[in-house]
C-alpha cells in the first residue's frame, strides 16, 4: 500500500471531492446525546461532519441490504397483468466507515454474491457504492465500551475490502487505497507521498490503541470458535442462553454481517401491489415455522443456538470464506438480556471449562 | 435521508428510536442508545413501526352514512353533519344521552380536547377510556394509598433496586424493554421474585418463583406482611413518620396465617418466608404490577403498596412501586382526565372546587354527576339512556373484558368513530373521521414512568387529513364554542394550565431532551425522577380483609380464569400491517383456528390430552368445548381461557357477573 498523507483541514475536501462527482455522499453526524448516525451530506450540514464519535448505531449494511426494500410492482390494466422489478442503485459513498463495518460489507459480498446465485438487488447497490474507511483511533470517543473488533481481527484499522482509508495521525491524515477506485480518488493534489516517519506513527498509534479495548475475550473468541464447531457446548448452555431472550430481534437487526430477510406483498392502489423485502431475524419464533404449523426451531434456545452456530461454526466459515461476526459490539449494546456475542462468548468459554474440570 | 428522534408509541414504556425518512416514506427504525427509558433497546414491535403508516388500506376521505350505505364526504360535509345531530339528540334527550370513548392509542391532546368537548360544550361526564375497568381499579387504590396515581419511580432505578418483585405480569411479552431491566438487574446482582400463575420468561431467571394459584395474591401478600411484622423487619421510622392508619392495617395483617396462605396459594411456607425476608431485608426494593391486567382486583393492589410502605421503599432511589401502564398512552389518557368520575388531573367531578377552576378556564359550567363506565354504557345494549356515541381511535374486538360490542352500537341513533382504517366498528358507524397516524403528526404521550414525551411528525400525511384534535376543535366550534388550537402545542399549553402537574410540559421544554418525567412545573421543569422524595407526604395503609377461601372441589378439580392473554397486541389494528409482528403475533390463529384454552403439560399428560385436540370443560352446570394448547407456562390444576374466545365464556360463566372468579371445571377429552 502507498501511503499518502493530507492536511487535518482536507479531510473533508474528500467529501466535496466525492460529491463533485456525483456521489450521494452519507457521513456520520451526532445526534442526541451519544445517538449518532450516517446521514446524507448536504450544503447545510456539511460543517456538522464528525470524524471521531461512538459508531453509529444503525449499521451502514442498509445502503447494500435496507431495512425495507421494493423488489417488484404488479400493475393490473385491462385484463392484463404488468410486472415489473424496481431496482434502486443511487451512487453513493460512505465516509467514515468504521474497520468493523467494512468487514461486515465484505462477508454481505460473499454472502450474496460469493456463490451460484447473485442477488442482483445487493448487486446494482454495490456495485454504486464506496467505502471510505476511518481508522477508530480516539479511544475516548470511537471505541465503545461493546467494541471487540481486536477479537474478531477486523480492526482497529481494515487490512482490506475498503476503497479508500484515512487514519488520524494527529497532526495529519494518513491515506490508503484499497481499490482502484480509491487509488483514482488519490490523484487529488490535498494527497502529498507519505514517508517512513508517517508509516511509523500509524504503527505506534495501532499499537497503543491495543490497550485501550475493555473487551478482554481475545482467545475465548477463537475458543468459542473450536467448541461450537466440535459441537462441545452443552443444552443446558443453550436453555441458560435462551431463558434471557426477550426475542426482540434486535441482535440480527444492529449486526453488519446478518442477512436475514422476508418477502411479502402488499396492495399498494386498487389495482396495484408491490413486493418488498423487509429484515426478519432467526431470532423469532414464527422465522422458520412452516405451512402446516412444524417448527424446527419452536423453542427460544433452539433459535439462540442456531445464531451462534451461524456465527463460530467452522462450517459457515469455510462456506462464506468469512466470519458472520465483526466485533462490533452492537448485539451486546442492543440486547435486553445482555446475551450478546461477547457474554455468550464467555458463556461457552465457562460451561466448557467446568465440564473439562469434571 | 432524515433521522428524527421520537417515542415509540407501541406500548407504556415510550422507547425512545429514530425514525429515517426519505421522499416522505418512513424507510427505518433503530433505537436510541442514549435515551434514559430503553438505553439502545426496543422490542420486536419497535422494530417495525416503520412498515405501518403507509398502509394503502388507509383510510383518506370522511364518510358518511347516507342511505343505509357509508359514502365519501366533504370534510365540512362531516363536521357539518355531526355537529347539527349532536345538538338534535342533546336537545331530544339531554346531554347525558351523548357518551364519548376513546382508547390508550390516543394523544393527550386528544384526549384533552375529547374530554373537554364532553364537559365543557356538552355538558355530560359520560367519558370513559375504553380498555377495561382494570386500570380504574390501580387509579383509584393509588389514590387512596399515595395520593397520585402512577408509577412511584423510574424504569431507570432498578438498576439501583435490591430486590426487584414483579407481579403476574409477563413482563417479556407485553413490555420487554422493562422485561430486560428486570433480567439486567438481576444479572447485576439484585434479587428477583416473581409471583404469579404463568411459567413466562422473566419467571424462569427468578432467583425466586411463587407460582401461586389464579386469584390468591391477596393471602400471599398479607402472609408476607405478617412474616415482616412478626419478625420486626418493618421500616419502624418510615412508618411513624410518613403513615397513616398503621394500626388499623397491622390489626388485619394479624389475621393473617402462613400456613393458611401457603394451602390456598399451593406454594410452600418456607418460600412464602424466604421472599418476604428477602424482600424486607432490601436496601432499596421496587414492585412491579400491571394496571391493566385483568381481574387485579382493587385488594391485590392494595396489598402491593402495603408493602412497599412496610417497608419504608418509597422516596429513594432504586425503590417504589411501578404501576404499568401496559397500553400506550394509557397513563396520559387518565391524566387527561377520561374517566367518568375524574376531571383532568384526577380531581373528582363532584369536587365543587376542583369543577370551579376548570370552569374558569374552560369558561363553561360543568356536570358534578359522574358519567357512565364503558362497561355499563356498552353492556346496557337497547335500554340504555345513551343515543349518541363519539368513539376515537377504540375498536371494541380489541377491549378486554367487555361484552361483544357490536350489537350494542347498532342501537345508537348516532355513532362516530374516528379511526385510521376501516375497523368492525366503523362499519357500524354514521360518521367516520380518519385521522393522521403515527409520524405524521407531533403530539405527545404519556409513557409508565411519567415521562411525557413527543411523539414527532417525520413524514406528510394524505391531504386532507388532520389530527383527532384538530377535528374536535372544527365540531366544537360549529357547536358554538370559541376553541381556536392551531398547534398540539397550544393545546399542551392549556393541559399545562388544567393539570398542574403537566404546567411545566411546553413542547419546547419536552423537545428539549427526552421529554419531562412529570410533576413537571414551572419550579421543576426538567421533571421528577422519582417521587415522594420530600418528606411531607403521608401515605395511607389499606385494610385488606381476607379474602373467602376457595373451596378445593374434588369432582371439579381444576381452575378456569380468563384473561387477556399474550395475544392481546395481535387484535391491535396496527399490528395486522406489519409482516413480521403479523406472523409472529396472529400464528396462534393458524395453528388453533377455533381458538384455544391453556392446559399445563403435565396435567395433560396424566388426561391423555395432546395438544390441538378437543376437550371438553364442565362445570356443574353447563359444558364447553374448546381446543387445547399445551403449555409448561400455565400453573398445574389451572386451565387458561383467552377473552376471544366469548363462547366458552358465556356458558360457563353465566351468570356470574364477576369475571375474576375462579370457575371450577372438570377437564376431559372429547369423544372422538
Amino acid at each position: 500500500m502507498k501511503a499518502r498523507v493530507l492536511r487535518n483541514a482536507d479531510v473533508l475536501a474528500v467529501v466535496d471531492l466525492l460529491r463533485g462527482q456525483g456521489y450521494e455522499v452519507l457521513a456520520p453526524f451526532c445526534g442526541r446525546g451519544r445517538d449518532t448516525c450516517f446521514d446524507t451530506v448536504t450544503d447545510d450540514n456539511r460543517e456538522h461532519i464528525q470524524i471521531h464519535l461512538p459508531n453509529p448505531y444503525y449499521p451502514p449494511k442498509r445502503f447494500v441490504f435496507p431495512h425495507i426494500e421494493r423488489l417488484m410492482k404488479a400493475e393490473r390494466s385491462n385484463g392484463d397483468l404488468r410486472i415489473e422489478p424496481t431496482y434502486e442503485a443511487p451512487k453513493r459513498a460512505i465516509f467514515g466507515i468504521r474497520s468493523c463495518d467494512v468487514a461486515g460489507i465484505y462477508h454481505l459480498d460473499r454472502f450474496f454474491l460469493g456463490k451460484e446465485f447473485s442477488d442482483i438487488y445487493y448487486e446494482k447497490r454495490r456495485r454504486n457504492l464506496l467505502l471510505i474507511n476511518v481508522v477508530c483511533t480516539d479511544p475516548e470517543r470511537d471505541i465503545g465500551k461493546e467494541c471487540f473488533c481486536m477479537c474478531a481481527d477486523t480492526g482497529p484499522a481494515a487490512r482490506d475490502h475498503f476503497d479508500l482509508q484515512l487514519m488520524d495521525l494527529g497532526e495529519e491524515f494518513m491515506a490508503v487505497a484499497g481499490t482502484a477506485a480509491g487509488e483514482a480518488l488519490l490523484a487529488s493534489p490535498i494527497f502529498r507521498k507519505g514517508t517512513n516517519k508517517h508509516v511509523e506513527k500509524r504503527r505506534a498509534i495501532l499499537e497503543q490503541l491495543r490497550g485501550n479495548f475493555e473487551s478482554t475475550m481475545t482467545s475465548w473468541f477463537s475458543g468459542a470458535v473450536r467448541y461450537v464447531s466440535q459441537e462441545k457446548v452443552a443444552e443446558k448452555t443453550w436453555e441458560e442462553i435462551g431463558q434471557r431472550c426477550l426475542e426482540c430481534g434486535g441482535c440480527t437487526y444492529v449486526c453488519p454481517a446478518c442477512t436475514c430477510f422476508t418477502v411479502s406483498d402488499r396492495r399498494t392502489g386498487a389495482k396495484e401491489v408491490e413486493r418488498v423485502r423487509t429484515w426478519d431475524s432467526c431470532a423469532l419464533g414464527g422465522f422458520t415455522r412452516m405451512a402446516g404449523g412444524f417448527n424446527p426451531r419452536r423453542a427460544v434456545h433452539d433459535r439462540r443456538n442456531r445464531r451462534f452456530f451461524r456465527k463460530l461454526s467452522h462450517y459457515f466459515i469455510q462456506r462464506e470464506l468469512s466470519v458472520a461476526c465483526v466485533g462490533c459490539g452492537r448485539c451486546a449494546a442492543v440486547c435486553h438480556g445482555d446475551i450478546g456475542m461477547p457474554t455468550v462468548v464467555e458463556m461457552i468459554r465457562r460451561a466448557a471449562a467446568q465440564a473439562e474440570a469434571r | 435521508m432524515a433521522h428524527q428522534l421520537t417515542t415509540c408509541t407501541y406500548c407504556g414504556v415510550g422507547c425512545g428510536l429514530y425514525l429515517e425518512t426519505s421522499d416522505n416514506r418512513v424507510i427505518g427504525v433503530y433505537p436510541s442508545v442514549s435515551h434514559p427509558t430503553n438505553q439502545g433497546k426496543i422490542c420486536v414491535r419497535g422494530w417495525h413501526v416503520h412498515e405501518i403508516a403507509s398502509s394503502a388500506e388507509r383510510l383518506k376521505k370522511p364518510l358518511l352514512k347516507k342511505h343505509g350505505e357509508l359514502e365519501e364526504a366533504e370534510w365540512d360535509e362531516a363536521f357539518e353533519f355531526v355537529a347539527a345531530r349532536l345538538q338534535q339528540i342533546r336537545k331530544g334527550h339531554g346531554p347525558d344521552a351523548i357518551a364519548f370513548l376513546n382508547s390508550p392509542r390516543c394523544s393527550n391532546e386528544d384526549t384533552y380536547l375529547l374530554q373537554k368537548l364532553a364537559r365543557a360544550v356538552i355538558g355530560t361526564n359520560n367519558v370513559d377510556q375504553g380498555s377495561g375497568v382494570f386500570c380504574n381499579n390501580s387509579i383509584d387504590v393509588l389514590l387512596e394509598t399515595t395520593g397520585v396515581a402512577a408509577a412511584s419511580t423510574s424504569l431507570a432505578d432498578l438498576a439501583e433496586s435490591e430486590v426487584v418483585v414483579v407481579d403476574g405480569v409477563d413482563l417479556g411479552r407485553r413490555m420487554p424493554t422493562v422485561g430486560g431491566a428486570v433480567i439486567r438487574a438481576k444479572l447485576r446482582g439484585a434479587k428477583l421474585m416473581v409471583i404469579g400463575t404463568r411459567r413466562h420468561r422473566v419467571a424462569e431467571n427468578a432467583d425466586r418463583f411463587l407460582q401461586i394459584r389464579p386469584g390468591t395474591e391477596v393471602p400471599l401478600y398479607g402472609a408476607m406482611a405478617k412474616v415482616i411484622v412478626d419478625r420486626g423487619l418493618m421500616d419502624l421510622g418510615f412508618i411513624k413518620a410518613r403513615c397513616r392508619n398503621y394500626e388499623d392495617f397491622l390489626q388485619q395483617v394479624r389475621e393473617y396465617d402462613l400456613l393458611h396462605a401457603a394451602e390456598a396459594c399451593g406454594v410452600p411456607a418456607e418460600a412464602i418466608e424466604g421472599a418476604a425476608v428477602d424482600f424486607a431485608r432490601a436496601r432499596a426494593a421496587t414492585l412491579l404490577y400491571s394496571t391493566s391486567m385483568e381481574a387485579r382486583s382493587r385488594d391485590t393492589i392494595r396489598a402491593v403498596v402495603n408493602l412497599a410502605l412496610l417497608t419504608g421503599n418509597m422516596g429513594k432511589p432504586g425503590a417504589g412501586i411501578l404501576a404499568l401502564s401496559e397500553q400506550n398512552n394509557l397513563q396520559g389518557v387518565c391524566d387527561m382526565g377520561m374517566l367518568p368520575d375524574r376531571l383532568p388531573g384526577y380531581r373528582r367531578v363532584d369536587d365543587a372546587s376542583a369543577r370551579a377552576e376548570l370552569e374558569t378556564l374552560w369558561q363553561a359550567k360543568l356536570p358534578s354527576a359522574s358519567g357512565l363506565q364503558a362497561g355499563s354504557l356498552l353492556g346496557n345494549g337497547a335500554a340504555s339512556p345513551v343515543k349518541a356515541l363519539w368513539v376515537c381511535q377504540y375498536d371494541p374486538a380489541s377491549a378486554a373484558g367487555l361484552e361483544e360490542t357490536a350489537g350494542l352500537f347498532r342501537n345508537r341513533e348516532l355513532l362516530v368513530t374516528q379511526q385510521l382504517f376501516m375497523t368492525e366498528a366503523a362499519r357500524l358507524a354514521d360518521v367516520v373521521l380518519p385521522t393522521t397516524a403515527y409520524g405524521e403528526e407531533q403530539v405527545s404521550f404519556t409513557s409508565t414512568e411519567r415521562r411525557i414525551q413527543l411523539a414527532q411528525k417525520v413524514i406528510e400525511p394524505a391531504p386532507g387529513l388532520m389530527p383527532a384534535w384538530q377535528q374536535l376543535t372544527r365540531v366544537a366550534r360549529l357547536l358554538g364554542a370559541n376553541w381556536d388550537y392551531t398547534s398540539a402545542a397550544q393545546v399542551m399549553e392549556e393541559i399545562g394550565q388544567a393539570v398542574p402537574f403537566y404546567s411545566g410540559a411546553s413542547y419546547e421544554n419536552l423537545g428539549r431532551e427526552y421529554g419531562r418525567q412529570w410533576p413537571c412545573t414551572k419550579d421543576r421543569p426538567l421533571g421528577t425522577r422519582y417521587l415522594f422524595g420530600e418528606n411531607g407526604t403521608k401515605f395511607k395503609f389499606a385494610v385488606v380483609p381476607m379474602p373467602p377461601q376457595i373451596a378445593a372441589a374434588t369432582e371439579f378439580p381444576f381452575r378456569l380464569f380468563f384473561g387477556s392473554s399474550l395475544y392481546y397486541w395481535a387484535q391491535d389494528v396496527l399490528v395486522r400491517h406489519s409482516e413480521t409482528l403479523k406472523r409472529e403475533y396472529r400464528v396462534l390463529w393458524l395453528d388453533y383456528p377455533q381458538g384455544f384454552v391453556e392446559i399445563n403439560s403435565e396435567d395433560a399428560k396424566q388426561l391423555g390430552i395432546r395438544d390441538g385436540q378437543k376437550v371438553r370443560l364442565r362445570t356443574e352446570a353447563a359444558a364447553a368445548e374448546a381446543t387445547a394448547r399445551v403449555t409448561p407456562e400455565v400453573m398445574s390444576g389451572t386451565i387458561f381461557v383467552p377473552y376471544f374466545l366469548r363462547e366458552v365464556e358465556k356458558k360457563l360463566l353465566q351468570n356470574r357477573a364477576d369475571r375474576s372468579q375462579l370457575v371450577p371445571v372438570r377437564l376431559e377429552k372429547e369423544a372422538a
